[in-house]
């Protein structure tokens, strides 16, 4: 009888000495198995069946999570106190869920899959999840793949990129203002690191009136600014470290964005024709020089008015009525739509012409 | 390029040019093909004297291809789509060649282009081109070439004559230019825009292939081989001997150091048109007297003093390739202008007129090869010392790079001054003596900078230890031929059209999600516009079934776009674009046709103010400038389909 009892205080005793040691010991999220605890050299002759006894007490307190690891083995994780004080108060239903919904981490899971995966009733599971959400214990996150699908995970947790989609989407939407405000930015960074400004004119005359009759500076008595590019090989570009401390110093972005997601947005800046990049993306040059790049975007917010010259030029088929006739394809001589009968050819020489 | 429009197109243009009896018989020959003359007098129903009269001139004009049958002894008849759809080109070529090479030398060439093809003999009895006050040799030089450069500042709107040696050009060609029509023709041949005509000319390549291969057949050395011995022979055998037939080079011997000989004179002359450069061309000139050994040998054969003339008995024609090559050259050159200093365009011009000097044509296939199966192809490396040696001694080459560094001051100053100097004995005229290192360093710093992506204008090579730089051709008219959709897709589609198309393009087959994160568009938009540009053909789903059932469901949709494809559909699209205008130009003409008639009077004609009203007189103005806008919409097209097909 003694023993029966010694052996139960014994068994909660060596449990929470096994507890101890593991938490001192390992990381949190260490994988446990079963030689790794008798390693511990807490379970006295290494007894099998009341090391057992001990993990099932502690995964009966909530301190130990049950895992199964590689090749189909036990293995356990600790839990730490505070979380097992709020596992405790749940329903066994409950923290099935929690379980569940833990076990994706910062992906989060889909109700449905939380379904499929514990078996539980709808109505049993909605209920679940809402009194989990009440005591905010798991949260409600948006994913951009699947705007659709209702999502969970543990309130704690950050979602993850995939979920988000990176920094460019605010609430699982693309956030097109914020692209465009921080895609203008280093449009002008870049052009401003891409393009030598020449010296102004009054100190280059002085040093050019001595060696010559000044013949050479007619071009650069325009009053604007006059840029010319770097000789090839130049190394003075900006890269996408230099442009992300730009971004991020110039508080033009409310969240600290990565390199990556500056890198995604250089990418598209060159689809855009804006930037090219050079020696594989290392560094960034920009198309337009400052002023250049002023004028485009300060016209942008202006109206719907485009400037011809923001554009690529125009080639024979864009300018031609034909170019963006609808009925082109059933264009013909002699047809209801014809070259004689269209009714294009005229506006576009009275625009052309001008009379 | 046999297709329903460019069939209307070519056409179109015959009639324009040449009128109806040419249109009647072109068309036929275009709807079947192959013909006979007694099926084409059965489709034509023309009378067997009209459509004599009117092969016989269409062939003059290159317009058909005959072929007589060994077996049958009967001659077939087959449409020249590719010499008809050059007729529109006409202007276009023109316009080069009068700025190449000057006034005289385009009224020679539309006068060959007027004839099809012509002997030089014939060429001189001609009143257009013939010298009125041919005594007067040496001496009269100065005074022409002072003419010539009045006139080029005094022409300020130079009206294209097309096809017309009468026209504006030839009225005063027999007053100014002395005995010009010999070293002119020399000139055009040594440019490479004129050859000799070959009599397998006149035969389509099909029939000239077929008959070098029976001709290699026939040799006894052929005969006694087999199989793919044989194959190979016979393919070999037949290439050489086509080479051999239709070869109508011109430039040999007059070709100097891989420049034609005068081309350098008549540049300084071209130069003069610019008034501001007026005064450089005399320190050029000064220069070449001094210090050009390799120039003095023919520095001074101008145009009196040649006196070797062209071969009375050759027949020559236009070599539309060769032109091609230059036109190209002129769109990359083009190119270069919107991204670069007007210096580095200047540098990249003297590169690819080196260049265009010994490129025959644009490419060697017949067809444009798809997109990713086309190897690099580079042109001839030319040396630097060459590339230098033409560009302008006056050209402030140092003040339009920036420095290597800006971050130190110090570092800037200790260079400036260097620079300076530079320029400063380059200013300081003829007698300055020019620092060939460095002048040389800072081309090749131009040349580099046009290396530079997104274009790659330029490639820099080290041949036996020298540099020398080339154009990969084939890149650049790929280049081309996208810039030209992509101006298409913007226009009709909007910048985030040619975002997504350009993601496309660079990363191939992407499904919508994948598209969005490289694209950064929200999904609403990119669908939109993916769903428009599928109409328009621009851009195509794929599926791909993840099982047999191909639910839709289960199904990956892949986007892509296939430059190729839509190249096709926008080149036919060009040619109909075209045929439209000139069908629009033909239905203008004939709303005015009464008024028009009476402006053509023989005696209306020139004495317009006196004859004509005012209201009439403006009338007559309105015409002139639709007509001019309608073809110069043509010609712009024609600038497309030029990218698209040719180049």
């Amino acid at each position: 009888m003694t023993s029966a009892g010694s052996s139960g205080a014994s068994v909660t005793e060596l449990a929470s000495k096994l507890y101890e040691q593991c938490l001192n010991n390992y990381p949190p999220d260490q994988l446990f198995y079963q030689h790794d605890l008798l390693g511990l050299g807490i379970v006295p002759k290494s007894d099998l069946a009341l090391l057992l006894q001990c993990t099932q007490s502690l995964v009966d307190q909530k301190l130990f999570r049950l895992l199964q690891g590689k090749n189909d083995r036990l293995a356990w994780k600790i839990i730490s106190r505070e979380d097992a004080e709020k596992l405790k108060n749940l329903s066994p239903d409950e923290s099935l869920v929690y379980n569940v919904i833990h076990s994706t981490g910062r992906s989060g899971i889909w109700v449905r899959a939380i379904g499929t995966r514990t078996g539980l009733h709808k109505s049993i599971l909605d209920r679940c999840l809402k009194s989990l959400e009440g005591k905010n214990y798991i949260k409600s996150v948006h994913n951009v793949k699947f705007p659709s699908r209702k999502m969970y995970m543990l309130a704690g947790l950050a979602p993850s990129e995939d979920v988000t989609g990176g920094a460019w989407f605010t609430d699982g939407v693309l956030d097109e203002n914020f692209i465009n405000t921080v895609a203008g930015y280093i449009e002008y960074t870049v052009s401003r690191k891409s393009w030598f400004e020449a010296p102004s004119v009054d100190v280059h005359r002085s040093k050019r009136m001595k060696t010559n009759d000044g013949s050479a500076s007619v071009k650069q008595e325009t009053s604007q600014k006059t840029y010319i590019p770097f000789p090839a090989g130049y190394r003075g570009y900006p890269t996408v470290s230099m442009l992300t401390n730009a971004v991020n110093e110039s508080g033009i972005t409310p969240v600290r964005l990565g390199e990556q997601s500056i890198t995604q947005l250089l990418d598209m800046l060159c689809y855009d024709n804006k930037l090219v990049a050079l020696s594989n993306g290392e560094m960034y040059k920009s198309v337009k020089n400052p002023e250049a790049v002023k004028q485009s975007q300060a016209r942008k917010p202006a109206g719907e008015d485009k400037g011809i010259d923001d554009r690529l030029v125009t080639n024979g088929m864009t300018e031609a009525p034909c170019g963006s006739c609808p009925v082109f394809k059933l264009c013909a001589p002699g047809g209801a739509v014809s070259p004689e009968s269209c009714e294009y050819f005229d506006p576009w020489l009275e625009k052309a012409l001008g009379f | 390029m046999t297709s329903q429009y460019a069939g209307e197109l070519c056409t179109l243009l015959v009639e324009d040019n040449f009128g109806e009896l040419f249109a009647r018989i072109f068309s036929t020959l275009v709807h079947y093909d192959r013909l006979s003359f007694s099926r084409l007098k059965f489709y034509s129903r023309l009378s067997n004297s009209q459509l004599r009269h009117g092969l016989a001139a269409m062939v003059q004009q290159h317009l058909i291809y005959h072929y007589t049958s060994y077996d049958d002894g009967i001659t077939y008849y087959e449409p020249n789509m590719q010499s008809a759809y050059y007729l529109v080109r006409s202007g276009k070529i023109l316009e080069f060649i009068e700025h190449r090479l000057g006034k005289y030398a385009a009224t020679v060439m539309s006068t060959i282009m007027f004839l099809g093809h012509a002997q030089v003999g014939y060429l001189e009895t001609l009143p257009a081109l013939k010298p009125a006050n041919s005594d007067m040799n040496g001496a009269s030089e100065d005074s022409g070439e002072k003419q010539i450069a009045e006139e080029y500042q005094g022409e300020e709107a130079h009206q294209e004559t097309e096809d017309q040696p009468n026209g504006l050009n030839g009225n005063h060609a027999p007053s100014v230019y002395p005995t010009l029509l010999h070293p002119t023709l020399k000139a055009l041949a040594g440019h490479g825009y004129i050859l000799r005509v070959r009599d397998a000319q006149f035969q389509s390549y099909t029939d000239n292939a077929l008959d070098a291969e029976r001709s290699i057949k026939l040799r006894p050395d052929i005969k006694a081989l087999k199989g793919k011995k044989l194959e190979d022979a016979v393919m070999e055998g037949t290439l050489e001997l086509l080479k051999e037939r239709l070869d109508g080079d011109l430039t040999r011997g007059l070709m100097f150091n891989g420049v034609p000989r005068g081309a350098k004179r008549r540049h300084a002359t071209g130069a003069a048109d610019a008034p501001s450069k007026k005064a450089q061309v005399d320190y050029a000139a000064v220069d070449e007297d001094e210090d050009g050994e390799d120039e003095n040998e023919w520095s001074d054969d101008e145009f009196g003093e040649d006196t070797i003339p062209m071969e009375t008995g050759i027949t020559i024609r236009i070599n539309y390739e060769k032109l091609d090559v230059a036109l190209r050259n002129r769109r990359f050159l083009e190119l270069a202008e919107r991204d670069s200093s007007p210096e580095t365009a200047e540098v990249y011009d003297c590169l690819l007129r080196r260049i265009e000097y010994q490129t025959g044509k644009c490419r060697d296939t017949t067809q444009i090869p798809r997109e990713g199966e086309e190897g690099e192809q580079y042109s001839v490396p030319i040396s630097l010392r060459a590339v230098v040696e033409d560009v302008d001694l006056l050209l402030d080459l140092a003040g339009s790079v920036g420095p290597m560094e800006i971050f130190q001051p110090v570092h800037r100053h200790g260079k400036r001054p260097l620079e300076e100097s530079v320029n400063g004995i380059g200013h300081d005229g003829p007698n300055g003596v020019q620092s060939d290192g460095n002048r040389t360093y800072e081309v090749d710093q131009h040349l580099c900078l046009l290396a530079q992506p997104p274009y790659n204008l330029t490639s820099k090579r080290m041949v036996s230890g020298l540099i020398t730089w080339t154009v990969e051709f084939r890149h650049l008219a790929r280049k081309l031929r996208h810039l030209e959709l992509e101006r298409i897709i913007e226009a009709r589609y909007g910048d985030v059209a040619l975002r997504v198309v350009r993601v496309l393009h660079d990363k191939g087959k992407l499904d919508e999600k994948r598209l969005q994160e490289i694209s950064l568009l929200p999904f609403k938009d990119l669908r939109q516009v993916l769903a428009t540009m599928q109409t328009g053909g621009f851009v195509d789903l794929q599926e791909v079934p993840r099982d047999a059932q191909r639910q839709p469901s289960r199904t990956i949709f892949l986007w892509f776009y296939d430059p190729d494809r839509v190249c096709n559909s926008v080149l036919e699209d060009a040619y109909k674009a075209m045929s439209r205008c000139l069908q629009r130009l033909l239905f203008e003409r004939n709303r005015l046709k009464e008024f028009l008639e009476k402006t053509e009077r023989s005696d209306v004609k020139g004495n317009e103010e006196r004859y004509l009203s005012e209201a009439e007189l403006t009338l007559l103005e309105q015409w002139r400038a639709k007509e001019a806008l309608l073809l110069g919409e043509v010609a712009r097209l024609d600038e497309m389909v030029a990218v698209m097909r040719d180049y």
